[in-house]
Order: C-alpha cells, then structure tokens, then sequence
C-alpha cells in the first residue's frame, strides 16, 4: 500500500553534495552532560509534547548535540530488553502522544523507532524533533533508526521540506535535520535475537558483520546495501524480486530463514508497510511488520500497533486507534464553507 | 526636511521606506509591519501628505502585503494627527475593500469599522457616508460585500436622516441580483438591526427579511434564521409573531436540509425569543416543528435537533414531553447514524431533572441501559460522562442496581478510553454505595486496572486508589488495596511493577506516617535491587516524593489538625515536644534507609539512575 517510489531523476538539482566538514566547535563536545544542558532539554520535551516547536537555533543546538550521540552509535545498535518496538510515525504528532498513552511516557518505558519519522503528516517538525530531544536526554532509554523517509530526497517530495518551508520560512530547518539523518543507525538488534530496521533484507549482505562495515554516514543511495535495508519489503514469493517500489528487493520466506538462521536472530522485526491491523507476522514468523501510523495519511482507515518485549523476550502487541481530534466535525457532511 | 534631526537617525527610516519597494516580498512584508515606525519619524503631517499617498499607490501588490497595510492602517489615526484627521485613511482603505482577495477586504473592513469608531458625526457625514454610498452603488460585487460589514458601525454615529438614507441604501444590497452580496447582506443585517428603533423595523426591516427568507438560494435563506432571532429581539414577542411566524414556520419545513439544520441548531434560542413563554404558540407552532425535525430525513438534521431536547423540554408543558417528544427520542435511540445517537447520548440525561424521579426511571432509564450497549463507543462514553445528572434524581441506590452491570462491562470495554472514563466515575460511585458494597461489587474490578495493558489506563488505576483511600480511609487501604499493590510490584513484566511503584508513591499522601514507614517505603526499597534499572530511577524519583512528605506530615501531623481548631488552646508544650520526636524519628528513616538506598543507586551502572539518585539527594540537602 506504501506508494513510495524513489526519484532517481527528480530533485537532483537541488541535492546539494553532504557535508561533513562541519564539526562542531570544541567546547560543544561535553555540552550535554551538565545540569543546565538537562533543564534544557527537560523544557524543549515539555515545549514539543504542547505542539509546539523549537526556534531555528534550538533546532541547530540539538541536531549539533544530536551528532555527537548518534555518530557514536553502531549500525547495528545493540539494545536490551526490555523494549518497546515502533514502526513508522509519518509526522502524525498526535497520534505519536496517544503511542505514549498506550505504551507509557521515555524514559519510563524504553523505545526503539524504527524510522520514518517525518512526511505525509501534518507536524513531522514538531515529531522528529520531539524524538530527537528525547534520545538526546535519555540515550539507553531510547533508539531511533534511519527509515527510507529520513532523506533529502525523499523529504523534498513527500512533505518535510515544504513543512519546514512553511514553519520557519527557510529551509535551514530542514538542512539540519536532513543533516543529522545521515548519523542515524540502520538497524539495531535486541539481545542479540531480534533485528529491527526500517525495511528489509539485502542480496548483498549475508551477515551482520556486513552491515558493520557499511559507511553510513551518507545520504540513502539509490541502490546497494544501505538503500536495501531501507526501502526492502518481504514477499510471498521466494528468493529475491525486483521491488515495485524502485528501490530495494522483494524477498521471500527462504532468504529471511538463512538470515536468521546464520545470524542466531529468532525474529527481523521491520516497518515500511501500512498494515490494516498495525502488526503483521509473515514468512512462518520470521518477520514480523508493525506500523504505529493509525489511520495513516488521515485516511486510511488502519490500526496502529507496537510490540512491547519484556525481561523476558516475551513480546505483546498493543493496537491503538488514531486519537479523537478536538473541533473534528461529529458529522459526516456539514454546511459547507464555500456556500457562506 | 526637518533640519534638526541629525541624517544619521533618519538612516534607518530611509531604509525602511527603500524596503517598502523592495523587490523582495519578505522584506516588503517585513517594512509593512513596522510602518508605524516610519509614520512616528516622519511626523503627521509628512505621514498624511507623504506616506499615504504613497501606499495608495501600492496598491497592486502581493495580498499578502496588503492584507497586513490594510490591517495596519486601523491603527493609524494616531500618527496622521488624532481624530481630526481620520479621513485622509479612508481612499486607502476605500479601494482595499473592492479588491479580489477576500483576506485583503475583511482587513479593510475590520479597519474601516476602527476608524468610523473614532470619528465625529460630522466627519462620518462629509467623509464616511461618500464612502459608503460609493461602495454600495459599486459595479463589482467585492465592494458591495465588503461595504455590508460597515452599516452598523455608520448607522450609530449619525442622524435620523442619514439614517433613512442608509436604510433606503442597504436595501439595494439586499435586492442585489448577486447572491453573494445578498448573502453579506443577510450576515450584517443581524448586527445592524439591533440599533434600529422598533416602528422602523418592522416598516423597512421586515421586509428585508422577508425577501431574504424566500430566497431561492439555500445559502441566503438559512442565514436568515440568525436575522430573525436578532429581529425579533427588537420587536418582542407580539410583534414577532404577527409579523414572523409565517415565515419562520416555512423555514423550519424549508425544502433544503441546510436550511432545517440551521433552525434545528436555534431551535432553543427560537423558541425563547419567538414564544417567549406562551403555552398556546409553543403547543400549537413549535412542538409539531420539534417533532418533525426529530422525524427529519436528514442525519445532519437530526443529530444537531437531538441536542436541543432538554433545552426546549424545560420551556414546554410535561404533557406535550411525554406524547409527542418522548416518542420521537425513543425512535432516536435507535437511528441508524451513530453521531445521531452520540449527540442523544451528551444531552439525553439533561431530561432526567425535567421529567423527575418517576418517570425517568419509567421512560429514561431503559434508554439509558440500550444506549450503554451501543455498539459505537463514543455513545457508551457520552452516556456514562453524564451519569451524574440522572443520580441526582433516582439516587444512587436504583442507578446503581440498574447500572451496575453495565458498568462492569464497561469496565472491561475494548475501547480504552471508555474504561477510562468508568475509572473516573469510581469515586463518586465508591462514595455513594459505601464499603461494604464496593467491597463485594467493585473492588477486585479496580484492581484489574492495575494489569491493564495500556499505560493511561494502570496511571488512572493508581490515581483511583488514591481516591479510593480518600473515601474509605487508611485502613481499608492497608488492609485491602496496598497488598495488592505489593503483589503487582512482582509482576515479571518491568511495566507493571513500574506502575506498582508509581501506585505506592501515589498512595504516600493519603496515608499516615505509619503506613509509608511499615508498608510503602519496604516496598519501594525491595525495588532499589530489581534488574531493570527504569525500576531503580523510578524509586529513585518516588524517594524524593516519600522523603518530603514523611517531613511535611510529621511537622504538621493528624494530630494537629484537630488540635488548631479555634476552641481548643494553643498547642501545649507536651504537643511541641511530641511533634519535635516525631520528626526526629522521620529524619532517622530518611538518613538510615533512604539515603544508603541512595547512595547505592548513585554508583548505579546506568546513567538514568545515577541522574535521579543524585537529584533526590541534592533535594534531601
């Protein structure tokens, strides 16, 4: 159902070459460990749980602070149980506040996103910088991963760069989230059993330790490792197919089985796909889809779910419903606005 | 040039005129919104021969620029002199209020109804009525719509005779072959009739009304219905009625849904204004009306009619409640369309104190009992959100046994935010059974809570039995509640112990200092060595919370309470000294358990730990 397609041709002109040159100044680098920094943060979480985002500058603070945390992150992040697993969120803030309605307030209860924070929502600014500041406060108690959407590219398209266009009145905003997703881990496994990412598998990785080795820090290419790993689906079919998507593969119940089964995974937990009831097991419990999205794009009419994994590597589903939204019309069909 | 002003104070302002041209929009924009500025250095008399000619000038920018010239220029008669000379702002503003974009136009207007405020009668006569009579007899339909929103504020500030003119004037805008224009007409025509004496209204207002009412655009006629209601606040009832109800019994039968939807939502506020108390018009006219509209074959109609029920019930005789409307409601309770029955469901209680004990059990209450079995949620939630209008008149007892049930059911719904509204409700009904009842009805239930598996849901638990205790008192707590508050500390799942831990530190203010020393504190520091450390932040966070209030309660123990009631004498020195150990004694627990538990927890592995370790003991000092 996701009609995602990458754009090989489009956008490219205005793709400006990534940016690494920029290190931030030195008296930077130990900012966030004091009590003032903490308040900071505490006050931006309140701000952002309100709705309300943070000005052009906090935004650059925190993307600054952001890096530091993330750059050291491995790209496949070990977490511990237990752990509270998310799919995608698509910039659908209020639903995000009812997910922690559900599944409990970070840090009190641990998380681990999965991607595709931003786009096709009306407040991915507000959403990602809210997850942003909250894996900067509480780094252990909260894993945030890269998904397909969290790309210049793709964000010129779907949403997230004309957001921040009409938030802040330039693009700055944009830069520096864009920026920073290119720090973002790809996949994180839990106890060394469950492997979460954003997409799929990969023709071209056999192992782990595969992954270890990709240089991350980049835009998501085109095609390869990376770009698989974001942007692959698993299929009825076996082997690998050709993704109608335009980007990643297609792969079947045999290629997840070798995976697992070479690497000691009992499960590769993943998102990227809108599920009608929020979670969705395939390939004989191999994989497992879960989708935190509920009626996504405001109209779909889906479920959302997360996994919660206990001490025990016992895992439940909670589905949830979009939240009531005040001043929703209770009506179907009102007097409409165009006859007054 | 005034000579005296050194050139390099008056640099900025040359930028900011520059920047009134500039080609960029943002920076235009930006210059607009500081106009002010440059009207104050400029002066007024520069301002008035200068810089309003200027901006008439910009008058085929961007909307956006004008939108906010056109706003800013409401507040200018300050800088072009005070009051007597206002009028140089209205060609600006003149031409604004023709032009294509409506935001421009309603700043305009909002701006021009600012300025007429502070004009004279003569300045409104020699400048403001031109205007008027200019935008009226305009040939594009923009200014005529925009000139309706300035005849209220016009029509108080002159004379009987300019009075007539605008009256004579308005009319061509209600007769205006444009539906917009008319429809414009309609909206103001409710603000200015209210300034407009009463043998006036019904010789030249009446008419207008009239002519609107049988529009054949839905959209002027509904509009209307708000010119009838202002109208006939005016008239008064008599009147009303010999000159309107013709009229406002085919609007309530009006072909067109959106019109019918428009008297349904005034249906109450028709009643009162139109009838105004009277049995026979009420009986006669607007009971069959209310009925119909029930009956309408439209869901929009009848879900916005379903919410003016109990109102318009209050004004009508009981015997018109139970044969005509009570058979309609009956019908509604059923309707197909769910919002029909949750717009039912937030007003049906409101019936309860109008039909009284008796009947709301023989008529309202298997309403009730079918509407908490629907099987949309919202109308089960509306219901029980209500519930306390209908205890007040049957009493707790018969709500109770006939509720009970439900409420149960309720409690275990798929919906989570329905049993978080039964949750809610759990006090009040604590208070009212009593204990024993609750004890054998209740109680187990609102322990489940606590093993929900959804957070909002276990957090209302705890706050529950805090509420609980309040009723029940400390002993029922320690007996009952915390137990199974301990027990939950050893769920295998990290979330509910968490919530255990949460419950115990939620429970510490409504408890004695006894209970927290023998029962909640062993508790909290059986958790400083649980293997997930968001357990030890989360007793290292509820530390600070047990540790204040051990100090708060013995410093101003239960025993005090009683003792500064005025009657008795000032505390003795026996009380003092008592006071004085028991604090002692609080201060002994907090530095021989808590602390050590602390400092245990602020070499913990984990960096969330250590923070909320270190930031209780920095409050304990």
């Amino acid at each position: 159902m996701d009609t995602d397609v990458t754009m090989t041709d489009a956008a490219q002109s205005t793709l400006s070459p990534v940016s690494h040159a920029m290190s931030p100044p030195s008296f930077e680098k130990s900012a966030i460990n004091d009590t003032q920094s903490y308040n900071e943060l505490d006050r931006w979480i309140e701000m952002l749980m309100d709705c309300k985002q943070l000005s052009e500058l906090d935004v650059k603070r925190l993307c600054d602070m952001a890096r530091e945390i993330l750059v050291e992150e491995s790209n496949v992040q070990p977490v511990k149980c237990p752990v509270t697993v998310c799919g995608d969120i698509h910039g659908q803030f209020h639903d995000l506040m009812e997910l922690f309605k559900i599944g409990g307030p970070n840090p009190d209860t641990n998380y681990l996103f999965m991607g595709d924070y931003v786009d096709r929502g009306y407040y991915s600014v507000e959403t990602v910088t809210l997850l942003v500041a909250m894996k900067i406060r509480h780094p252990s108690r909260l894993t945030i991963l890269r998904g397909n959407h969290e790309s210049r590219q793709i964000t010129q398209v779907y949403g997230f760069y004309d957001e921040c266009l009409r938030k802040y009145g330039n693009p700055n905003v944009w830069k520096y989230f864009t920026d920073l997703f290119d720090y973002l881990p790809l996949t994180a496994l839990i106890e060394n059993q469950i492997f979460c990412l954003h997409g799929g598998l990969s023709p071209s990785i056999d192992s782990l330790d595969n992954i270890r080795a990709l240089d991350r820090i980049q835009e998501v290419p085109h095609e390869g490792p990376m770009c698989d790993l974001l942007w692959s689906d698993p299929d009825d079919r076996c082997g690998w197919g050709i993704s109608p998507r335009g980007a990643g593969y297609t792969f079947g119940q045999d290629i997840s089985e070798a995976f697992n089964h070479k690497n000691g995974l009992s499960l590769v937990a993943r998102a990227h796909q809108l599920v009608m009831e929020g979670y969705n097991w395939s390939q004989d419990q191999q994989v497992v889809t879960i989708f935190s999205a509920p009626n996504y794009c405001y109209r779909c009419g889906n479920q959302a779910a997360i996994m919660e994994i206990d001490e025990n590597l016992k895992y439940t589903f909670l589905q949830f419903d979009p939240c009531p939204r005040a001043g929703e019309p209770s009506v179907s069909r009102r007097t409409p606005d165009y006859f007054l | 040039m005034e000579s005296s002003v050194p050139s390099d104070e008056l640099y900025p302002i040359a930028v900011l005129i520059d920047e009134l041209k500039h080609d960029d929009v943002s920076l235009r924009l930006a210059a607009i919104e500081r106009l002010s500025t440059i009207a104050l250095a400029l002066g007024p008399e520069r301002t008035r021969s200068e810089l309003i000619p200027f901006l008439e000038e910009s008058l085929d920018d961007e909307d956006e620029v004008l939108t906010v010239l056109a706003e800013q220029l409401g507040n200018f008669v300050l800088y072009v002199g005070g009051n007597q000379y206002a009028h140089v702002l209205l060609p600006p503003l003149e031409s604004f209020a023709g032009v294509e974009e409506p935001l421009v136009r309603d700043k305009a207007v909002e701006s021009l109804n600012k300025i007429a405020d502070e004009m004279t009668e003569v300045q409104v006569e020699e400048y403001y009525l031109p205007l008027v009579k200019n935008l009226t007899t305009a040939d594009w339909f923009t200014s005529k719509v925009s000139v309706t929103g300035l005849y209220s504020s016009v029509y108080q500030k002159v004379g009987a005779e300019s009075r007539a003119g605008l009256r004579q004037l308005f009319g061509q805008l209600v007769y205006d072959d444009a539906p917009m224009v008319r429809r414009a007409a309609a909206t103001h025509l409710t603000g200015l009739v209210s300034h407009i004496d009463k043998d006036t209204v019904v010789t030249d207002v009446v008419p207008f009304f009239l002519y609107l009412a049988q529009d054949d655009q839905d959209s002027v006629r509904l509009l209307t219905v708000d010119v009838l209601i202002a109208t006939a606040g005016v008239l008064g009832p008599d009147l009303v009625r010999e000159h309107l109800l013709e009229q406002l019994k085919k609007l309530f039968a009006d072909k067109s849904w959106r019109v019918r939807y428009m008297v349904a939502d005034r249906f109450e506020q028709l009643a009162v204004t139109v009838a105004a108390g009277d049995e026979v018009v009420l009986k006669t006219h607007f009971v069959p009306a209310m009925v119909r509209l029930l009956k309408d074959s439209e869901a929009e109609v009848r879900t916005v009619i379903a919410k003016q029920v109990p109102g318009f019930c209050q004004l009508v005789d009981r015997e018109s409640v139970l044969d005509e409307i009570l058979p309609c409601i009956e019908d509604l309770v059923n309707d197909p369309s769910q919002h029909v029955r949750a717009a039912l469901a937030t007003k049906i209680s409101g019936l309860a104190p109008i039909l009284g004990k008796d009947l709301t059990i023989k008529y309202l209450l298997p309403m009730f009992l079918q509407m908490l079995k629907d099987e949309f949620p919202e109308v089960r939630l509306n219901i029980i959100c209500k519930l306390e209008q209908v205890n007040n008149v049957i009493g707790i007892d018969l709500l109770s046994q006939s509720l009970l049930p439900a409420i149960t059911q309720l409690a275990q719904d798929k919906q989570w935010r329905v049993r978080l509204a039964i949750i809610e409700y759990i006090p009040l009904l604590a208070s009212q059974l009593g204990m024993e009842f609750f004890d054998t009805q209740l109680r187990d239930l609102c322990m489940t809570w606590l093993h929900d598996n959804v957070y909002s849901i276990r957090d209302a638990a705890t706050e529950n039995l805090k509420n609980l205790t309040k009723v029940f008192g400390v002993a029922w707590s320690k007996a009952t509640i915390i137990p199974k508050v301990i027990e939950a500390g050893a769920n295998p799942n990290y979330l509910y112990r968490m919530t255990a831990c949460v419950a115990a530190t939620t429970l510490a203010p409504v408890v004695t200092i006894d209970v927290i020393k023998d029962d909640l504190l062993p508790f909290l520091n059986n958790l400083v060595g649980d293997p997930i450390p968001n357990i030890r932040f989360s007793v290292a966070r509820s530390y600070q919370t047990v540790q204040k209030l051990l100090l708060e309660k013995a410093a101003e123990s239960e025993y005090d309470s009683d003792a500064m009631d005025a009657s008795t004498p000032a505390p003795t020195e026996e009380d003092t000294k008592a006071k004085e150990e028991r604090v002692a004694e609080v201060k002994e627990i907090i530095r021989n358990v808590i602390v050590p538990n602390l400092e245990k927890l602020k070499e913990d592995e984990d960096v969330d730990v250590r923070f909320f370790a270190n930031k209780t003991l920095q409050a304990i000092g």
